[in-house]
Formats: structure tokens, sequence, C-alpha cells
């Protein structure tokens, strides 16, 4: 379709709208998935000479838009080979923009798909929609308040990443937390856990077209998250740990809910398992689909779930032992099959090994303080730690530096659900569209704590 | 100009009378007269175009008969969709342990209305780049379409649109005319998730309309023959009669392409929410949209009535009904205007004072007087439509016929629903796999099974 030339109408000064005079048109302008592609382009100099469609001049781009061309291509000239690569279409091919506004990204994860008809041929993963630079709040903030900035990272267990950072400056401070503390933490944790997974598994069940298994997972999370709020005071971004202990022991409400739970714990879960597990259609979508093989999980530095179910029992509650684990009965399953449905399943064997830490926890809480004695102000001496923990989605950890200052010189994330998402590009080609959800949903990604 | 001949018009004695009168008499001042005008015009229709018209209606009674029946059938979808829709929402919320609709009306029965009402009220949106006329026809080529297959099923004996001998042809003829506006849709919005939508949907109709199609094959060939009607007499009797007991296969055969016929989970591959956003509909809004929406129910309600006729034995009773009644004895126009009046007066009047005392004995002293009258004449309607209504179920056929076919086609709806808040969705491929792979080859085995037994017992 020939370029028509918009022409903006403009009141004139008796008010009556009458056509500008057309301007003349420079140079080429980026404004289509032709104009962008690298064929066009012999040399960097024809790129650096280009001009872009800009905002001033409108017109351009929407009539080159109308041609057919509402692609996802990037309003400038391709940075790197891959990205050449990758925005140049073969034959019989298509882009298809997924997200950040679809029904089945998980928050505003967005993925251009390179398809063949249905099938998937290359995906470019664009994150950062959801980027706040906590990283460097947390830098500006002291010791104390790190904690609640890192809070909304992972936001369906955000006590995990507020664990990560305090185990590190536990370690950076040298403090020694008490035995209940450390029990409560567990045990807070452990809940968290549970609901986390539960959700997962509703999730799951919503990208593959299941209405019911997220509601049962959203009755389980209610409970656990109402019980951690009559504990903590909040039902999702917590701020409970602190340096040294937790903020507050455990008290009357709590424990109350907690004994109800435990009665009848799991009993949703397993709801939604019964509905899931047996039922073919939904595990003839997720057997053998996006096989996540030993090797390529290692090296990807996937953690969590994810790794496990590609026959690596990596855990660190086991591994790299913290808080009072080592004290506590809990088996770690792996499965070797690395598909979606193996990811699937170490989440719901996961939450019965929770309940059953959980269980423990209750019988072993010992009595003493939660806090260690701390100052107001803390002034670790110079050095740096790492600090992790297992999160649901896999290793969270915090890597901190101390000056020596009330504010840590260098404060970086870990997040899990960033390395489980890089296997996505591997994962992808060669499945259906329909795949897509699948996978992604499998690998149970968080937002948040990948764009941080 | 304009302003010349506007300040003209202000200044002359029209002008001023006009300018001095409020709102509400100039509306009356409008609508007086032209009511007048319409009521004599419309009485001079009558007088002069009247007979004529009559003898023309006369003289083509099928015609008649066609018109009134289309035009039954159009509206019947409109109360239909809007029950279903409800019945989606209020079962699939309490299978998710959830309320469900329960603010408009009670139990919310009135969500559905409200829900035309938003879709009427949205705006209509047409996406830049669009084909606007396909765009704008596709929903009611699909809508058109599947409304018209309504017109071969028997609701009741007496009760169908047309008794057509190829009624079954006619109807997957007319019910493979949907996938049209769906690809239509797809084609035309100028988006790629609709597109994927659109041909998704081409593809899934051309594999499962023919295991649909040829399922029915059986029961064609125990029945005789291809209309509908006839079909259901063939089952008359009990319930052992019916088509499902002599052919278990078809029927599942016929249920599972039904789904994928009707675009429901777990075949719902043409709108899959969590892949292609809304598939061939993610451009349309408004009533266009509307329209899709409510194909889809209908389309829901047409394959749950046809599974009703073919297999369930259509509007006759399950068992051999013991009461046989006629009201021929009682004839309206022999008791005269003033009976009639005092029937229904004091009917209405003693039942409300029934009811009433009622609701002051056992409601305590929250009923005062007004409300009480006023709910023991809301009890007395309910009390004389039921009472009317049994009557007419035992004395007519086709109030009888109505509640079973009625009865039994809601069981399937359910069915679906309960479908759709259990199963997860299928994957394309997945899909046309088991069309081509099992349920064909298990239609064509039906087919030669049934024709076999029927050449062996027929001799």
């Amino acid at each position: 379709m020939p370029a028509r030339q918009h022409v903006p109408r403009q009141p004139n000064a008796r008010g009556k709208a009458q056509a500008a005079q057309p301007q003349p048109q420079p140079q080429p302008r980026f404004a289509s998935a032709e104009d962008v592609s690298p064929a066009r382009f012999a040399s960097a100099d024809d790129v650096s000479s280009a001009r872009f469609a800009s905002a001033d001049d409108p017109g351009i781009m929407l009539d080159r838009q109308i041609g057919g061309l509402f692609e996802p291509i990037p309003p400038y000239p391709p940075q790197t080979e891959r990205e050449a690569e990758f925005y140049s279409l073969g034959d019989g091919e298509m882009f298809l923009n997924v997200g950040p506004h679809h029904p089945a990204t998980h928050g505003v994860l967005r993925l251009v798909l390179k398809l063949s008809g249905e099938q998937i041929v290359g995906v470019d993963p664009v994150l950062g929609y959801l980027h706040r630079g906590v990283e460097k709040i947390c830098e500006n903030s002291d010791y104390y308040h790190v904690i609640d900035q890192v809070d909304p990272l992972e936001y369906l267990s955000s006590l995990f990443q507020e664990w990560a950072a305090v185990l590190s400056f536990e370690k950076l401070m040298d403090v020694k937390v008490p035995r209940r503390a450390e029990y409560i933490r567990v045990l807070s944790g452990e809940l968290l856990r549970v609901a986390s997974h539960t959700l997962f598994m509703g999730f799951l069940a919503l990208d593959l077209g299941g209405l019911t298994p997220i509601l049962y997972g959203f009755i389980e999370r209610d409970e656990i998250v109402e019980m951690l709020a009559a504990l903590t005071g909040a039902r999702m971004l917590f701020n409970y740990f602190r340096i040294g202990g937790v903020n507050g022991d455990l008290n009357h409400e709590f424990m109350s809910r907690l004994g109800d739970w435990m009665t009848r714990a799991g009993k949703q879960t397993e709801a939604q398992a019964g509905l899931l597990n047996e039922n073919e259609i939904f595990v003839r979508r997720m057997r053998g689909v996006g096989v996540l093989d030993r090797a390529t999980a290692l090296r990807f530095g996937v953690t969590g779930g994810n790794l496990r179910a590609s026959g690596v029992p990596f855990d660190l509650r086991r591994s790299h032992p913290y808080s009072v684990y080592p004290e506590l009965d809990f088996n770690i399953p792996t499965r070797d099959e690395g598909d979606s449905l193996a990811r699937y399943l170490i989440r719901v064997d996961e939450v019965r090994e929770s309940i059953k830490i959980i269980d423990q926890c209750l019988h072993n809480m010992p009595d003493g303080p939660v806090m260690a004695p701390l100052p107001r102000l803390l002034r670790p001496r110079p050095g740096r730690a790492w600090g992790a923990c297992e999160g649901p989605r896999g290793m969270l950890g915090v890597y901190a530096i101390s000056d020596g200052s009330d504010q840590p010189f260098r404060f970086r994330i870990h997040d899990p659900s960033f390395l489980n998402l890089e296997v996505v590009p591997t994962l992808l080609p060669g499945n259906l569209l329909a795949d897509t959800m699948a996978i992604v949903s499998s690998l149970d990604p968080v937002m948040g704590g990948i764009d941080k | 100009m304009r302003a010349r001949i506007r300040a003209a018009f202000a200044k002359s004695f029209l002008g001023r009378f006009w300018g001095r009168r409020s709102l509400q008499e100039r509306l009356a001042l409008i609508f007086v007269p032209a009511a007048i005008v319409a009521a004599i015009v419309t009485v001079l229709i009558i007088v002069l175009a009247g007979p004529p018209f009559l003898d023309f209606l006369k003289a083509n009674l099928p015609l008649v008969r066609f018109v009134v029946a289309a035009t039954a059938i159009v509206l019947m979808t409109i109360p239909t969709a809007f029950v279903l829709i409800y019945l989606e929402l209020k079962v699939i919320a309490r299978m998710n342990l959830r309320v469900g609709p329960n603010r408009i009306g009670p139990w919310g029965i009135g969500m559905s209305l409200i829900h035309g009402f938003k879709v009427l009220s949205k705006e209509d949106f047409t996406p830049t780049g669009a084909d606007i006329t396909v765009f704008t026809l596709a929903p009611v080529v699909t809508y058109v379409a599947s409304v018209m297959t309504l017109l071969v099923i028997p609701f009741a004996p007496g009760l169908i649109g047309q008794d057509l001998n190829i009624g079954l042809l006619y109807f997957f003829a007319m019910g493979g005319l949907t996938v049209l506006g769906l690809l239509m849709a797809g084609w035309s919005s100028f988006n790629k998730y609709s597109l994927l939508g659109g041909l998704r949907s081409a593809a899934q109709i051309v594999s499962y309309e023919i295991p649909l199609t040829l399922s029915v094959v059986g029961v064609i060939l125990l029945a005789g023959t291809m209309s509908t009607n006839r079909i259901v007499l063939a089952q008359s009797g009990s319930f052992a009669d019916w088509f499902v007991f002599k052919q278990p296969l078809a029927w599942l055969i016929f249920f599972i392409a039904a789904t994928a016929e009707a675009n429901r989970t777990p075949f719902d591959m043409t709108e899959a929410d969590s892949e292609i956003v809304a598939g061939f509909a993610t451009e349309y809004s408004g009533m266009r949209f509307g329209f899709f929406f409510f194909a889809e129910y209908v389309n829901v309600f047409i394959v749950s009535a046809l599974a009703t006729t073919l297999f369930f034995g259509g509007w006759t009773a399950p068992f051999r009904w013991p009461w046989s009644y006629n009201l021929n004895w009682f004839d309206p126009l022999s008791l005269g205007f003033l009976v009639w009046l005092a029937i229904v007066a004091s009917v209405a009047l003693f039942g409300t004072y029934f009811f009433a005392i009622l609701a002051r004995i056992f409601g305590g002293r929250a009923w005062g007087l007004w409300s009480s009258l006023g709910l023991g004449f809301v009890f007395m309607l309910v009390a004389v439509a039921g009472a009317v209504g049994l009557a007419a179920f035992i004395a007519f056929d086709w109030v009888q016929g109505l509640f079973w076919f009625m009865a039994k086609t809601y069981v399937f709806v359910v069915t679906f629903v309960w479908m759709r808040a259990t199963l997860p969705r299928v994957r394309v491929d997945q899909l046309m796999g088991f069309a081509w792979k099992w349920l064909l080859p298990a239609s064509l085995l039906n087919i030669f099974v049934t024709a076999t037994a029927v050449v062996l017992l027929n001799r």
C-alpha cells in the first residue's frame, strides 16, 4: 500500500479548518518492519544518516503502520547481531507480541514470539516494565530500611526476600539469632511457601484454561495470609524479619488460626491436585512439554523446583543449610523428567514437605527471646557477605558490601525468577503457541523480582 | 444567513409563542398532534388495506406460518441467551466456591439483563486498518446462521419452525455457516490474535463437522428419515426407546464433536483467553461483540436441543404419561364477559387476601398491612400462574412436550457449563489429532455396525 499523505488540519485565523500545506519530506524514516530490517542498511553510514519517525511528525508513523505493519519492532536500528537476526522475518513467519498486557503472562512479562503458523520459531523476552532500581534504593537506605524495600520484589513470598537480606546482614554484623526467632522464621516461611505453591498450581491451571483450581488456591492462600497478617500485621508485604530476629513473638490469634488450619492442612491443595493430576487433558498438555535437561538447567543457573524437576537435588535448605533446617526432618523431592508436568508435581510434593516442617516447628518451638540485642544504629565493620535462602522459586540471594557506614555500600539481589526465565528462549522454539503458557507458567516467574 | 432566518423567526408570533413554552409543553405540542395523526393514519390503513391484506394472508397461509415461526425463533434467542448467561455465571460460581452474581434482583437474576444493557451502551469500536464491511457483517453472519438452525428443532408436537424432510442436512449446513462469521471476524479485525482465532475456528470446524455429521447417520438409519420431527416420533414411548441406548457410541461422538462445534471448553480454541486473548472477538466491542456472545450461548442451546432431539426422545415424555385429559368441554367464549370479569376479580381479590392473611400470621409484625397485601398479590400471581401452567400441562400436548424438551435440553446445557468449570483446554494439535484419529474411525465403525444390524434385523 502506498504511503498516504497525512495532512493535519489546523485552525486558521477565522476559526475555520483549512488544510495545511504539505511539508517537503526529508530522508528515510523508521516506522515499519521493512524499514528497520537490516537488509535495508548496507553499511553503518546508512544507519547513522537515517532519521526516525518522531513525535513531532506523527503522521508518517501512523500512515506507515496502517499498511499492515503493527509489528513489535523497536523503533531503532537493531543494536546487536542477535537482535538483527531475530527481527528479520523468514518465509511465512510473523511476529506475535505477547504481553506486557496479556492475560497469561504473569505480570508484565513481554514475549515477542516469532511464529510460523502456530509454531514458535524464536522468542525475544522483553523485561524491565516494572523496574524500580530497588538495589540502588537499598544502597541509599540504612540496614533496617532495606528489609521493607526488598519486600515487594517477590510479592508472592516476600518473607523469603526479607530472609535473604537479613541473612546476609547478619553475616556482615556477626549476629547470633535466638533459636525461637529461627523457628518462627522457618514456620512463617514454610507457611508462605505453601501459599505460593497453591497459587502457582491455580495459575498454571488457569493458563491452561481450567477455571476452578485458582479459586481453590486462593482459599488456601487466604487462610495462610490472614494467619500471617495476625502475626505480622500485613497480608502481603510483611516487613516482619529483622536483623537478629523477628518483629514480634507468636500471638494468640496466629496460633489459633494456625491450629485450626493444621487440622485440614493442604486439603485445598489436595483438592486442586485431585482436579489436575488425574486430568487427562492437563497431563497431556504438560507431559513432555518444555523439557529442561539437567545440563541446560545447570548451565543457566536455574534453581528451585525447576532445577529439582530436572533431576538435580539442589536445595539450599539441605545443600547449604541455614537457620534450623538441619534439625528438621524433611525430604527434597526430585524428578528426572524435567518437563512441565515434573515442575508442577515437584511443587505439589513440596507443599506436603512444607506441612511436615510446619508440624515439626510447632512441636519443637523453643522458649526464649525473638530478637538479639542490637544497637539502634547498625554500623557493621567493612566487609562483604552473601546470604541466600531457598524461596519457593529457588535460591534467593543477597550480596552486600559494607564500607563501615550505616548503609550498605553495594547491595545486589540474586533473583531466582530471573534466571529461571532465561531458559524460556531455549525451551519455547519448536513448541506451539499454546505451550508458551504451559512452559512459562510452569517456570513460575514473578515479575516483581525479575524487573527489580 | 441561517442566523438571520433564526432571528426573524424569534421575532414572529410563532417564535414568541414557542419561546415562552416550557420543555414539557413543547414536548406535548410535538407529540400530541403526532399521536393524533398516527392514530388517524392507522385507522385509515386498517379500514382501507385491512380486508385485502387478510385475504392475502389467507391465500398464503404457509408463508404466514413461516414468518411467524421465524420471528418467534429470533425473539426466542434473546431470553434463551439471557438465561444461559445467568446460568453459566451462577453455576460456575457455585462450582468455584463463589457466590456469583447476587446484586441485580433476587439471586442476581437480572445480571444478564444488565450485561445486555452494558453491551448496548458501550462504544462500537472499529480498529484502524480493519476491513470495515466484513468486520461489521461478521457478527451478523454468525448470529443469523446459528439462529437459523433453530428452525428445524421440534420443541413440542406441532411447535416446529419448518418440518423439513431434510431437516438434519439443513441443520448441519446452517451450523457449518457459523464458522464463516468467525473466519470473517478473524480476518477483518487486523489483529494477529484475531487471525489466529479465526483460522483455528476454521480448522476446528472442518475437523469436527465430519464426525458430528457421521455420528448422526446411525440415528438416520434407525429412524429411516432425516426429518427431526419424525426422528422424535420414532423414539416415542418410554425412555427405553431413546436412541442413546441403541447408539451409545454415536452419542459419545456426537457430544464431543458438538462441544467442539459450539466452541465450548475443553475445545474453545477459537477464543482461548490465556493464549490468544479473545481470539476472533479480540477487537470487537459493544453490540457487535454482543452478537458473538449471544451466538455462542444460542449455539450451546441449539447443540443441547439437537442432542435431546436425536438421542433423548425430544419432546416425548420419558415414561407413558398416566393422565390424558383435554379441555374440549371448556368453551371460554360461552361464559360471557361479565362472568369472566367476576371470575378474574374474585380470584385476584380472594387470592390476595388469602396470601396476605398467611403473611400476617406467619410473617409476624414485620409485615404491615400494605406490605402483606403486596406480598399476597405477588403470591397470588405465582399461584395462578402455577395453576394455569399445571392445567395446561395436563390438558395440552404441546405444553407437556415443551416441558420435557426444555427439561432435557437444560440438563445438557448445565453439563456444558459443568465441563467449562472443570476441564482445562486441549491443545490445537491434540484437538485435530483426536478428531481425525479417533472420532472419525469410531463414527465410521458406528455406521458400519448400525447398517449391518439394520439390514440383518429387518430381513
